[in-house]
């Protein structure tokens, strides 16, 4: 596991009723790099338990003195989004996990097709610095609702023109997936950042158009829901009561049992965790239908309904 | 005796039923090849529109033409090549260098011959599918590996042994002559 960074929250702007952005900056020393569509995981101390979510870094990545994220208030949050709604204030000292990035944009690509909801937004403020310096073409469609999640679209008006499609959904404006992806020049990449439901549409809509898998790329909000609690048994013997607010992973690293994680969301497959007995609920997007025989991503995936997951760990 | 594939050996893979797509462009060795007809009939099947390309003798007519093509494509082309495999790789290596990746890519190979190149001296040649045979330049008995490469379209020819170069008890103008008749 990687050392985990010391910051101090230098800034703390509400931008919308739901949306607080975040600035931080080093305790001493300097912040590492990072590229365009990294996140960091955010630890959240204080709240009881062991809290720590994935955000993207938004701030220009030639900019080292800063890491700026912005937060979305979530109605079904597990804590996460309200302790840094209401708890975090200026001045206050954080701990980050150093960048990691699982979502940038392709070398090769000739055109960048950027496709945001709400919060998704985040990633593709980073591309939009890092592409502006390369003279890359791009075109971002950015689907919100004006008052609550139109975060940024001012300052993107402003920097994109024309290459910005904006859609109020409060106004009625959809976004019509099959014409945008319809129409994109060969050498076109596009990526997603949203809500599920946005990212499967797309895929889905590319699918059906002829993309390859190749030129599709997405990053889904990375946060577990909440679920039953169940019991989870270690290879020693112990066992672990996991409540139903918490993750496997949360209650495992609780417990002393350190798992290395990127993502926290199902998508990277870094915590994959071999299991030898239990019914499993795998909400990863990770896993093969052969692979969750055998193996679960602790960091979403649960066992069901109150159950024993034998845990080779 | 045959060696065994390796990393690079290409997997011809059946290509039934076509991928979706907006637009497919077919590329064909011969318009006389049987295959043609059924391509053209199988790809355009659900209506999709189908662009046909033949090798009319001239490879950098084909390229031009494949070119042009795709320069005007949008995400959603797929390019099907039908044809023998050293034609099959180098009209796949001017579709990569136009912009289209390997999964917008389909290869219909329609003859077993292979090409072979001699690391000896170089030379290219159109062999039947076998583990050994004799170089048509410099005569020396090659190994056929099945290591293959993309850029040349051709698998690699090595000296199977260098105690008998030319094979068994054969000298060199000797296995020439053999192969002349």
């Amino acid at each position: 596991m990687s050392e985990l960074l010391d910051v101090r929250v230098a800034s703390v702007r509400q931008l919308t009723p739901l949306v607080r952005e975040f600035t931080f900056e080093a305790v001493s020393g300097d912040l590492p790099g990072f590229s365009a569509g990294s996140h960091v995981q955010v630890h959240m101390p204080g709240t009881g338990r062991p809290l720590c979510n994935a955000y993207s870094l938004l701030s220009d990545p030639q900019q080292r003195q800063h890491y700026r994220i912005a937060v979305r208030l979530q109605e079904q949050s597990r804590g996460g989004s309200r302790f840094m709604h209401e708890q975090v204030k200026e001045g206050d000292v954080l701990r980050l996990s150093p960048p990691a990035n699982l979502f940038a944009p392709h070398s090769r690509a000739g055109h960048h097709l950027m496709i945001a909801g709400g919060i998704g937004i985040t990633p593709f403020m980073a591309y939009i610095a890092a592409l502006e310096q390369r003279g890359g073409s791009m075109e971002l469609h950015y689907a919100y609702r004006s008052g609550l999640t139109d975060t940024y679209l001012e300052e993107l008006a402003a920097r994109l023109g024309a290459a910005l499609h904006p859609y109020d959904g409060r106004a009625g404006q959809r976004l019509d997936i099959h014409q945008v992806l319809s129409d994109q020049p060969l050498g076109t990449h596009v990526y997603i950042c949203g809500p599920d439901s946005l990212i499967s549409d797309v895929c889905q809509t590319a699918d059906a158009l002829g993309w390859p898998a190749e030129r599709i790329h997405w990053e889904a909000f990375a946060a577990p829901e909440p679920g039953e609690p169940f019991v989870a048994e270690l290879a020693d013997g112990r066992t672990l009561a996991v409540p139903g607010d918490y993750s496997l992973l949360e209650a495992l690293e609780q417990a002393g049992v350190p798992v290395p994680n990127l993502c926290r969301g199902g998508v990277c497959g870094q915590c994959m965790t071999p299991y030898s007995a239990g019914e499993v609920d795998h909400r990863d997007l990770y896993l093969s239908d052969s692979e969750r025989a055998d193996h679960l991503m602790p960091c979403v995936s649960r066992g069901k309904g109150g159950c024993t997951v034998k845990l080779a760990l | 005796m045959t060696t065994a594939a390796m990393l690079s050996t290409p997997v011809y893979r059946p290509v039934l039923p076509p991928l979706p797509a907006q637009h497919r462009l077919l590329v064909v060795q011969h318009l006389a090849l049987p295959e043609t007809a059924y391509w053209q009939q199988q790809l355009g099947e659900e209506g999709v529109p189908v662009s046909l390309i033949s090798l009319n003798a001239d490879m950098e007519q084909l390229c031009g033409s494949l070119q042009q093509h795709l320069s005007q494509a949008r995400v959603g082309t797929r390019l099907y090549i039908c044809g023998d495999e050293s034609f099959l790789w180098k009209v796949h290596q001017q579709a990569r260098q136009c912009g289209l990746l390997n999964g917008e890519i389909e290869l219909i190979r329609t003859a077993d011959s292979r090409e072979l190149y001699c690391v000896h001296c170089s030379t290219l040649q159109t062999i039947e599918p076998a583990p050994l045979v004799h170089c048509r330049q410099c005569g020396l008995q090659l190994m056929v590996r099945e290591h293959f490469s993309q850029r040349l379209g051709a698998y690699m020819g090595v000296c199977n042994d260098p105690f008998a170069p030319y094979g068994p008890t054969t000298t060199a103008s000797a296995s020439l002559e053999e192969q002349a008749s």
